[in-house]
């Protein structure tokens, strides 16, 4: 079993599936606390409108996905924030017509083919270097932007208008979290794809808030249940072949389960 | 030194007017209660003069300073009138009181043990001590109110805010927390604005008060708003004013407590 650390697209998966995995986790706490989860999800389900503009006009998905992702999720937050429609409104019409409109364009692209699948589904095992390069560095350098402003987003998580009043800057903290946010999805869709990267944003942090009531400590448990579910979903995904986005994904949901009945059966 | 100066305010929302000419001075050290009716524009008065509002027209001065540049040096202690935490939220009650410091100490930084020992000493005035690690959304809401003033203390405010903090309170615990708030007031020399619905028990506790009914109808001492006048202008027809005087029981008991 061991020969499957020294095979090169193993390697890569597994790095790139590690540190996306960790970031999701920190990620995930904050939008299991500021009850955004439908947010993280529309944004992924806009990314596909994104990914078909890119294979539309022949450059890298991912790229498009990216660009179009950040637009939606400023789109999101500037519409819901002028009070004019609730967000989940806001959501639901970006989501839907994002995925109509990545539908009529995949269909009118030449290149219609397995790759679409890559990307709704997730296509860690293909990932290149290049592409496991820049999902690395990307993430590294996010996760790292989420450490030096964690107090500040957490206390904005607590209370914005407290957070506004003591003198934080809500309006820039809240925009370098979206843009994480989004970013994070898109570098998650060659993980487990667009249609299950919202359970990588949500799952860890629910279940790891289910485990604790202490804010480091569900931050540490959400890391590790994501970065164990993700190294655990790869290695039994190629083990049984089995897609490995689907693998990742149940193996979350049941690590949440198993934290929601331990803790009902400790309540009892 | 006026603590705060409003001057010529209007505040409108979606196009509707809210506060029309408010013009109001409070000078350092003073408790005041603002009262009015459901939907007077307590609340929107308060996030005038804590920034979260702009005026429509008009002007705020804190200490001399705009709203923006005073939430910048800290002079704001503020209680909001609901906090809406999850019971679930991950915050101990110091973790809450520490939020207190955490734009003074700047981005990438941590509270130290003095700071630690700093928000203990604050819910210790609180008499919240022994409830350190215990969750913030397991206490009741008396004792969520007393971690939060010390939060809203623990960076030396000027000017503490707070809006309908009794709420959720029992009547009891309402008297021994507005007691509370005198203190602090004496110790600390405080300048608080407290919103209330409760004229008749703002009126025993503050130095000054505010009838507030879209536009300041009175602005002077607590008992000059008990004037029929007055109470007309501010709820549009007659009400009874239930207040303790020196023969009220409960007053009895508190003064006791005091001079205990």
């Amino acid at each position: 079993m061991l020969e499957i650390f020294s095979y090169g697209f193993m390697q890569r998966a597994l790095l790139t599936g590690a540190v996306l995995s960790i970031f999701s986790g920190i990620i995930s706490v904050f939008i299991v606390l500021r009850r955004v989860s439908f947010l993280g999800s529309g944004i992924s389900h806009a990314a596909f409108g994104g990914v078909s503009i890119g294979f539309l006009l022949g450059i890298n998905p991912l790229l498009t996905a990216l660009v179009y992702s950040i637009i939606v999720a400023f789109g999101i937050e500037q519409i819901s924030s002028k009070g004019r429609l609730a967000e989940d409104t806001a959501i639901g019409i970006f989501f839907s017509s994002s995925m109509a409109l990545g539908i009529v364009l995949v269909g009118l692209s030449a290149s219609y083919n397995v790759d679409i699948f890559g990307y709704l589904f997730g296509s860690i095992l293909a990932i290149t270097t290049g592409d496991a390069l820049i999902a690395v560095c990307t993430t590294l350098f996010l996760m790292g932007v989420i450490f030096v402003i964690m107090k500040e987003l957490y206390f904005i998580t607590f209370n914005e208008e407290l957070a506004f009043v003591g003198g934080i800057s809500v309006r820039l903290i809240k925009s370098i979290f979206l843009l994480s946010m989004a970013i994070a999805i898109v570098v998650g869709i060659k993980l487990v794809g667009i249609i299950l990267i919202s359970a990588l944003l949500v799952i860890p942090g629910a279940a790891a808030q289910l485990l604790t009531k202490r804010f480091y400590r569900m931050v540490f448990i959400s890391c590790l249940i994501s970065l164990f579910s993700t190294i655990s979903g790869i290695i039994v995904s190629y083990l049984f072949n089995l897609a490995p986005g689907g693998t990742i994904v149940i193996l979350l949901s049941t690590v949440f389960f198993v934290a929601f009945f331990s803790k009902t059966l400790n309540n009892a | 030194m006026n603590a705060v100066e409003i001057k010529d305010l209007d505040v409108s929302i979606n196009n509707r007017e809210i506060l029309k000419d408010i013009n109001l001075e409070l000078v350092e050290g003073k408790f005041l209660g603002i009262v009015g009716p459901n939907g007077s524009g307590k609340t929107t008065l308060l996030r005038t003069i804590i920034g979260i509002i702009k005026p429509t027209s008009g002007n705020i001065k804190i200490f001399g300073s705009i709203p923006f540049d005073a939430i910048q040096k800290g002079m704001f202690g503020y209680l909001p009138q609901s906090q809406k935490i999850e019971m679930n939220f991950p915050a101990r009650a110091i973790d809450v009181v520490l939020m207190g410091i955490y734009s003074r100490l700047g981005t990438f930084k941590w509270p130290s043990k003095k700071d630690t020992d700093r928000a203990k000493e604050m819910l210790s005035i609180m008499d919240m001590s022994g409830h350190e690690n215990e969750s913030f959304g397991d206490l009741s809401e008396g004792q969520q109110q007393r971690v939060s003033i010390a939060r809203a203390l623990i960076n030396n405010p000027r000017i503490l805010i707070l809006d309908e903090p009794s709420t959720g309170i029992d009547v009891v615990g309402q008297e021994n927390f507005y007691h509370l708030l005198k203190g602090l007031q004496k110790k600390l020399s405080l300048t608080i604005i407290m919103v209330s619905h409760d004229i008749g028990t703002v009126t025993s506790y503050v130095d000054e008060i505010a009838c507030l009914n879209k536009t300041l109808h009175y602005h002077g001492s607590p008992l000059g708003a008990l004037n029929d006048a007055v109470i007309r202008r501010l709820y549009g027809k007659h009400v009874d004013i239930m207040m303790h005087t020196d023969l009220c029981e409960k007053c009895e008991r508190l003064h006791s407590e005091q001079k205990d």
